[in-house]
């Protein structure tokens, strides 16, 4: 194997396992948006105030997934 | 049973007729995964008679309706077109976008303050779109924020609708396709020439040194770290403007946090440990807003152009739809988390204070 096909496979070796974290996003949005829907089937009043509330932590939990697509395409892109 | 009757309508032939234009032409002309590049590409400095023309646009439309605001936007974009052909300025594809996206906010604007001072009660169109947005976005300022919500509620809502127009920029047809051929050292692309001056890139691989690549004349705003930075510095900053207003200098006990060190033997020293990390979280929370929207809308552009070049036809609208509802979400976010770091910042973390803003 020469040395330019051995950097590729690093390349993309490494950007498969930097969207690893991208599993902890996931689930983290999963379980947020689990809560707010029984909030809301809870207490159809609040739904305004859930959804604004649900859609910062979802925020919050992708910039995760988004560091390590970022990371990702660091690797892919510009290195 | 109601019968329904079958209508020759217009637009669904034309759309057929599009399809099939489009599975037409990619049997033609091969989709090529063009060039792709994090940084935004530089193009000839001719472009600054672009933001010159939009600058013009904006003085014209806005001079008819005596709105003096549009001289500014019209200086603003005039300097800009001014730089890259006076001086050594690189004009990117990416200003490019936010001269599209500055033009058509002036013109959303013009027309909103048209119907303003028609004096309809009841706006029609672009002015009721806007007037249910801005509705929207002061509701949900008014609740977290509330009689900070005057304040805060500009922030929130320019930062909003320009994140929005110019995400949604993504959309159009002419984005990442249509541009200047440059010629590439490594991976370029062997071209075919359709018109003279006018060519097009083909797939597969040209001889080193020989090969072209695509430098398209506009892509999205969001995709230039530069402008999501600066978005984020000064949604931080005045963060910080906004919390020294409603505090004063209570504000900055946040940060070097002396209040109980001398009272309290060990867990001052703690609290004061702790405002040091506030100070952390402030930088933190740049770099997050920062490559939120831009890794978001990145990883969209790059989806579209993949999707695109694998699957010509058909495969690209419900990704498209996906990048529409995307590009929303981002702009929403990154507006509602500036209202609500603004409305953290003005209240107080100590006591009394933070009692009385609750009701």
């Amino acid at each position: 194997m020469d040395l330019e096909a051995a950097r590729i496979l690093g390349k993309l070796i490494g950007a498969g396992l930097a969207m690893i974290g991208a599993i902890g996003a996931g689930a983290g949005i999963g379980i947020v948006a689990s809560g707010a829907v029984q909030g809301m089937a809870r207490n159809p009043d609040a739904s305004g105030m859930v959804q604004t509330n649900m859609i910062l932590g979802i925020a919050f939990a992708e910039a995760v997934a988004i560091y390590c697509l970022v990371v990702a395409l660091l690797i892919l892109f510009v290195m | 049973m109601e019968q329904t009757k079958w209508r020759w309508g217009f637009k669904r032939w034309l759309v057929l007729a599009v399809i099939l234009a489009n599975y037409f032409l990619a049997q033609a002309f091969a989709p090529v995964l063009p060039h792709i590049q994090m940084a935004a590409e530089p193009l000839p400095g001719w472009m600054g008679f672009f933001a010159l023309a939009a600058g013009v646009l904006i003085l014209i439309l806005g001079l008819k309706d005596g709105a003096r605001e549009s001289i500014l936007i019209a200086v603003w974009l005039g300097i800009l077109g001014l730089l890259p052909l006076v001086t050594g300025f690189k004009w990117t594809n990416t200003l490019t976008g936010l001269v599209i996206s500055l033009t058509l906010l002036a013109m959303i604007g013009l027309a909103v303050r048209r119907a303003v001072n028609s004096g309809d009660m009841v706006p029609k169109g672009v002015s009721g779109v806007m007037e249910f947005a801005l509705e929207a976005i002061y509701n949900i300022t008014e609740s977290t924020a509330g009689k900070w919500a005057k304040t805060i509620f500009p922030f929130f809502a320019t930062i909003t609708l320009l994140v929005l127009v110019s995400n949604w920029t993504e959309l159009f047809p002419v984005v990442d396709t249509i541009g200047v051929l440059e010629h590439a050292e490594e991976h370029g692309h062997p071209i075919q020439e359709l018109f003279p001056g006018l060519a097009t890139i083909t797939t597969g691989e040209a001889e080193h040194g020989e090969g072209y690549m695509l430098v398209p004349f506009l892509r999205v705003t969001s995709t230039d770290l530069n402008f999501t930075i600066a978005l984020a510095l000064i949604a931080v900053l005045m963060t910080q403007v906004i919390g020294f207003r409603a505090q004063k200098m209570a504000y900055f006990t946040k940060f070097i946090n002396v209040k109980t060190f001398f009272t309290k033997p060990f867990f001052g020293a703690l609290d004061f440990a702790v405002g040091l990390l506030e100070m952390v979280s402030e930088i933190s929370k740049i770099i997050s807003f920062s490559f939120r929207l831009f890794g978001n809308i990145f990883a969209g552009s790059v989806l579209l152009m993949v999707i695109g070049s694998l699957v010509p036809v058909f495969a690209q609208t419900g990704f498209l739809m996906l990048e529409f509802f995307v590009g929303a979400i981002q702009a929403i976010v990154f507006g509602m988390l500036t209202m609500v770091f603004m409305a953290q910042a003005t209240q107080g973390h100590g006591g009394h204070e933070e009692e009385e803003h609750a009701h």
